[in-house]
């Protein structure tokens, strides 16, 4: 039995050849980030289709209760002057559940591919320093990596470019960890399925044999763990840490 | 099919995935918090226009109910005033009335003492006439002539004079 646990399919490659970028391949990721936000996005009209001020329908509350816990979340960690991250942090946050969620459904994540998450923390990463820049001035930014000592300044630069890294490769790492270990899964339940049924007598034992009747309903047991704690786990961890580290820079 | 790498960065993948989210920021403002917000925000417009309302209704029947109580204390004075001059005026009536009473029960006193002089006098005039026509006849029996005229208007008016006195 052969597992093959690879990157995102290339559906088709528009050559561009363009130095350092390369060819233009329309991959899985970017395929499946595509339906994600499509999903986000008829959802959201979904929910906010046939709105009313008063005598409102379930779906109108849980609309407004999604934005109150948006509004509540960012406010409260970053305050009051933070307001317009709402929508980003919301986008984030949506966003990396879908993704993580998505592959519930047979579709392969677009977190489960490196490159949105180093997207997406280099995006945060630069709202960081644009934040520190803004709040201490561009010497201010600069004088911060020396602190407390000169001989810190390797270090303090380190650490500022761990921050994107850190963030990129928690995400990821939990998600492909699912992916890898579902495959997993799938596969060494498939093969003792295959065994058990094989000690079946005859053609009966033959035939049940190539049905991984084992891979029915055990995985996704498993997957409550792997696809939803985490994917909502790793959402969370990232949008938190977004927040925190925007509101850090702010201060001084 | 061409497989990407398992862990790697594709810029090309990097690029897109920068605008995916900058769209899907663009997309959820749209169509999630900007219409949200939009009724939220009506619906505290709603609520503050109905207390504002419930405000002013209360002023207003706080208003109210001050004139009528003015209205009240108004009324009150004036019942009072109406009663307080109807006693009087009653006070005053009755006084001219018995006033008026006394005064006529005065006159008709006066008047029947007139009428009784008057009687009076007319009776003591006929008795007059008549005491003379007696006395012209007793005297003309008593001397049995004929007195003359003078004689005769003489005697009756000592007899008069005589009879005033006495009665």
């Amino acid at each position: 039995m052969d597992l093959d646990i690879s990157g995102a399919k290339v559906y088709f490659t528009i050559p561009t050849d363009i130095p350092i970028l390369g060819d233009l391949q329309i991959s899985e990721t970017i395929v499946v980030s595509w339906i994600v936000m499509l999903l986000i996005t008829g959802l959201c009209i979904w929910l906010t289709h046939d709105l009313k001020v008063e005598n409102i329908s379930k779906r109108q509350a849980l609309a407004e209760m999604l934005v109150e816990q948006a509004n509540k979340f960012v406010v409260g960690n970053m305050g009051e002057k933070f307001r317009h991250m709402i929508p980003f942090v919301a986008a984030l946050f949506v966003t990396s559940v879908v993704s993580n969620l998505i592959s519930l459904i047979g579709l392969r994540s677009p977190t489960a591919d490196l490159t949105t998450e180093a997207a997406w923390a280099v995006v945060v990463f630069i709202m960081i320093t644009a934040q520190k820049i803004k709040t201490g001035g561009f010497g201010g930014y600069l004088k911060g990596f020396t602190t407390p000592i000169a001989i810190m300044t390797p270090f303090n630069v380190l650490s500022e470019l761990a921050t994107p890294i850190s963030m990129a490769c928690r995400h990821f790492g939990n998600i492909l960890s699912g992916v890898v270990i579902n495959g997993l899964i799938y596969g060494a339940l498939a093969v003792a399925s295959s065994a058990l049924l094989g000690l079946l007598p005859g053609v009966l034992g033959n035939v049940l044999s190539q049905i991984p009747i084992l891979d029915v309903g055990i995985p996704a047991v498993l997957s409550v763990y792997f696809d939803w704690f985490s994917g909502f786990m790793q959402a969370f961890i990232f949008c938190m840490l977004t927040v925190m580290y925007i509101a850090n820079a702010a201060e001084e | 099919m061409q497989v990407q790498e398992l862990v790697g960065i594709v810029p090309w993948t990097f690029i897109a995935q920068i605008c995916n989210l900058f769209l899907q920021v663009y997309l959820i403002k749209r169509f999630l918090f900007k219409p949200i917000n939009n009724i939220l925000a009506k619906r505290k417009e709603m609520a503050d226009a109905q207390i504002q309302d419930a405000v002013k209704a209360r002023e207003e029947a706080e208003a109210m109910k001050s004139q009528y109580e003015q209205d009240m204390i108004q009324a009150k004075n004036k019942a009072n005033e109406i009663v307080v001059s109807a006693q009087k005026t009653a006070t005053a009536q009755s006084e001219e009335l018995l006033r008026e009473a006394s005064r006529q029960a005065a006159a008709m006193k006066n008047k029947a003492e007139a009428d009784i002089e008057q009687e009076k006098r007319k009776a003591v005039n006929e008795i007059k006439d008549e005491i003379g026509g007696m006395a012209m006849e007793i005297a003309g029996k008593v001397i049995e002539r004929e007195i003359s005229e003078e004689d005769h208007a003489k005697l009756i008016d000592d007899f008069i004079a005589n009879v005033g006195e006495t009665s």
